[in-house]
């Protein structure tokens, strides 16, 4: 496959410099074309897409509140199919904050109704816009503006993949920006598929992860090698593991960021056990809904 | 025309029926809930051609119809009381927006304790929400403001709340007037437009410097001032075809009232009972019913309260640590001194007109000169 040559995402829209956030609409935009909107909510891309009289989506767009992503685009999705006009594909478009914590409830909704709607959550992890603070994506072991050291998160990261693929809905898929390819045609086949899909992009952030701005692939790369984000779907209740982990260079991984600068060793270790425990759930599903 | 029983929302889910309604979107709520019931049921049988997004919550539901309002539809939803609290940021982003959706609101107590019973809280303190705010004090005037409030908040790209006092008004059922196929062309012409464009990429609600904050606040100023004036020519265009004449104020009894009361929904009716106890025993007076709350109908008030000796302000609602609400509002507004607060009724307390009429004489003979609590049976 190739990924389209042509660029909707502006540019000089307003990201940090190697915001993964940023590539990763780039990319999504490619793969769905101009024929869509996109709901965006209290995020960083609420600033990224620009000011009054900006839009460096380069498509329609609703900016709206920060827990009502997925029922916006709802509502946007049945206005649209009542006048003639559900060819369009509508995007939601949150943060971790926006998706893991507060607008749970409303995406919840959305799936347990399955809304026709493309639910992305690009995670950086944290709260970035309001400048770092831990949510219930935030690894175990980093440190945020509300956990600082020694009290780094202590819990791990919430499971949103399953959460979301528990509510029976056709198609969920974890994605980076350091495989394209593969990101592209999740968006492709979420795009042709009706009902409520879920696209969960890994979206390193240079000021919040604390790394230099030209590692942001790099670091995509490595959190899938490591087996920290597996890089997967479930199509019709129907997993695939789209790359298998190496299981290597955690330490490259964590000595990059300097959120982990400060990690004890027993949340070093919670964090390996939460790896190796999560695959073995994974890979049991894997080759059981296969 | 056609005369119908129905209780206040059962008239405004026939209206909505009427209304060419695209999206409803709605969560349940007593004493709400038979009106998306009622819609639930035309849809299922074909008589409407709506699609309903049975949300999770009222947050959602607004949430819904501000997606559907932007993408170019008529969009409808109801609630009440914690419902519309739950609402309160959403009911900011409709108006900010300029998004014409049009809401019924239960009247109910806000708890604790818990209640499901009249107060009008729940809506008046949302004033500050950019919303034109209606109150029906009956299942007619409920059908008829929704008509009313379709035309009006598409007009001047606002949202409508048409409020009920909890099972006082939605419950009671009572004789409407309700339309057939001359309502049709009032009514089915849409004058909804979509912020968003799949041809015209543009971002709609994007961050704001303080420089162009004010400008966009003051369409938003403009949009809900400019309602009044729109509400007397639209209202004039529904009395053409339902011979029923709707202002921002309706007023009943003596012309020359030494005495005015003033009340809003379930309250009004009885004081309508009150006002011909008065005049029964000579003392003149009369009713000034609150249908507009928002925008305030300043100008309508002075030209109502002109030549009173005295007004008596009747609220089913508190603001805690101030008063009844639409008395502060009209003590604000104009200025007069010559007003009384009576706050009463509150969670569904029964309010009787023997009560209102007493009140009203012992204000007028001074017998009563500061805000009072009517607190009923205790």
């Amino acid at each position: 496959m190739t990924i389209p040559k042509e660029e909707i995402l502006k540019p000089s829209h307003l990201a940090c410099p190697g915001c993964g956030g940023a590539l990763a609409m780039r990319l999504a935009l490619k793969a769905l074309g101009r024929r869509t909107m996109v709901v965006i909510s209290a995020c960083c891309w609420t600033v990224i897409n620009g000011t009054i009289g900006y839009n460096y989506s380069g498509v329609p767009a609703l900016h709206t509140a920060f827990e009502t992503t997925a029922v916006v685009a709802a509502g946007i999705k049945a206005s649209l199919e009542m006048q003639g006009k559900g060819d369009i594909t509508v995007m939601a478009w949150a943060g971790d904050g926006g998706t893991f914590d507060i607008g749970l409830q409303s995406l919840s909704g959305a799936a347990e109704r399955n809304d026709d709607i493309i639910y992305v959550c690009y995670d950086n992890e944290a709260y970035m816009n309001t400048g770092i603070q831990r949510s219930s994506a935030t690894p175990i072991g980093a440190e945020t503006t509300t956990t600082p050291s020694p009290v780094v998160k202590d819990r791990p990261k919430k499971d949103l993949m399953e959460i979301v693929a528990a509510h029976d809905v056709p198609y969920v898929a974890s994605a980076t920006i350091a495989y394209p390819n593969d990101l592209v045609k999740k968006f492709e086949k979420a795009k042709s598929k009706k009902g409520f899909k879920l696209i969960h992009i890994l979206s390193p952030c240079p000021p919040g992860h604390k790394f230099p701005e030209n590692k942001t692939v790099e670091i995509s790369k490595l959190a899938v090698e490591t087996g920290i984000f597996p890089l997967y779907e479930i199509e019709e209740g129907k997993y695939k593991i789209n790359k298998k982990p190496k299981f290597q260079n955690l330490d490259k991984y964590l000595n990059l960021q300097g959120r982990f600068k400060n990690m004890p060793k027993d949340k070093r270790e919670a964090l390996e056990e939460f790896i190796k425990k999560r695959w073995e759930r994974l890979s049991i599903k894997a080759e059981y809904f296969s | 025309m056609k005369k119908l029983v129905l209780g206040g929302n059962d008239a405004v889910a026939y209206a909505v029926k009427q209304c060419y309604v695209d999206v409803v979107s709605a969560y349940p709520i007593t004493p709400q809930t038979s009106i998306i019931e009622n819609i639930a049921h035309f849809i299922a049988k074909g008589e409407m051609k709506t699609r309903f997004i049975k949300v999770e919550s009222e947050h959602s539901a607004m949430a819904a119809a501000i997606g559907s309002s932007v993408a170019g539809s008529r969009v409808f939803t109801a609630t009440s009381s914690q419902g519309l609290l739950l609402m309160h940021e959403m009911l900011h982003w409709a108006a900010g927006l300029g998004t014409p959706i049009v809401m019924a609101n239960a009247n109910r107590a806000v708890a604790p304790p818990w209640s499901i019973w009249a107060d009008q809280v729940d809506s008046l303190s949302q004033r500050d929400a950019g919303w034109i705010q209606f109150y029906a004090s009956n299942s007619q005037e409920a059908y008829d403001l929704l008509f009313l409030s379709f035309r009006l908040s598409e007009k001047v790209k606002n949202p409508v709340m048409v409020c009920m006092d909890g099972f006082l008004v939605t419950h009671t059922k009572e004789p409407v007037e309700t339309f057939e196929d001359e309502i049709t062309d009032f009514i089915r012409l849409k004058e909804t437009s979509a912020l968003l464009d799949i041809d015209k990429p543009d971002a709609v609600g994007a961050l704001a410097f303080p420089k162009d904050y004010m400008p966009v606040k003051l369409k938003q100023i403009e949009r809900i001032t400019s309602a009044k004036s729109e509400f007397y020519n639209i209202a004039e265009e529904f009395k053409d075809v339902s011979g029923k004449e709707y202002k921002p104020l309706y007023t009943y009894g003596d012309s020359d009232a030494d005495i005015v009361l003033v009340a809003m929904g379930s309250n009004a009716e009885t004081a309508h009972l009150a006002v011909d106890l008065l005049n029964k025993e000579g003392i003149k007076s009369k009713l000034v019913k609150i249908i507009m709350f928002r925008p305030f109908p300043k100008g309508e008030f002075e030209r109502e309260f002109k030549g009173a000796k005295k007004i008596v302000v009747f609220d089913r609602n508190i603001s805690m640590g101030k008063g009844g609400i639409t008395k502060d509002e009209i003590v604000g507004a104009l200025g007069i001194k010559n007003a009384i607060g009576v706050v009463c009724g509150l969670g569904g307390v029964d309010v009787t007109e023997i009560e209102m009429a007493n009140i009203a004489k012992d204000v007028l003979e001074d017998k009563i000169t500061e805000d009072m609590i009517l607190w009923g049976e205790k």
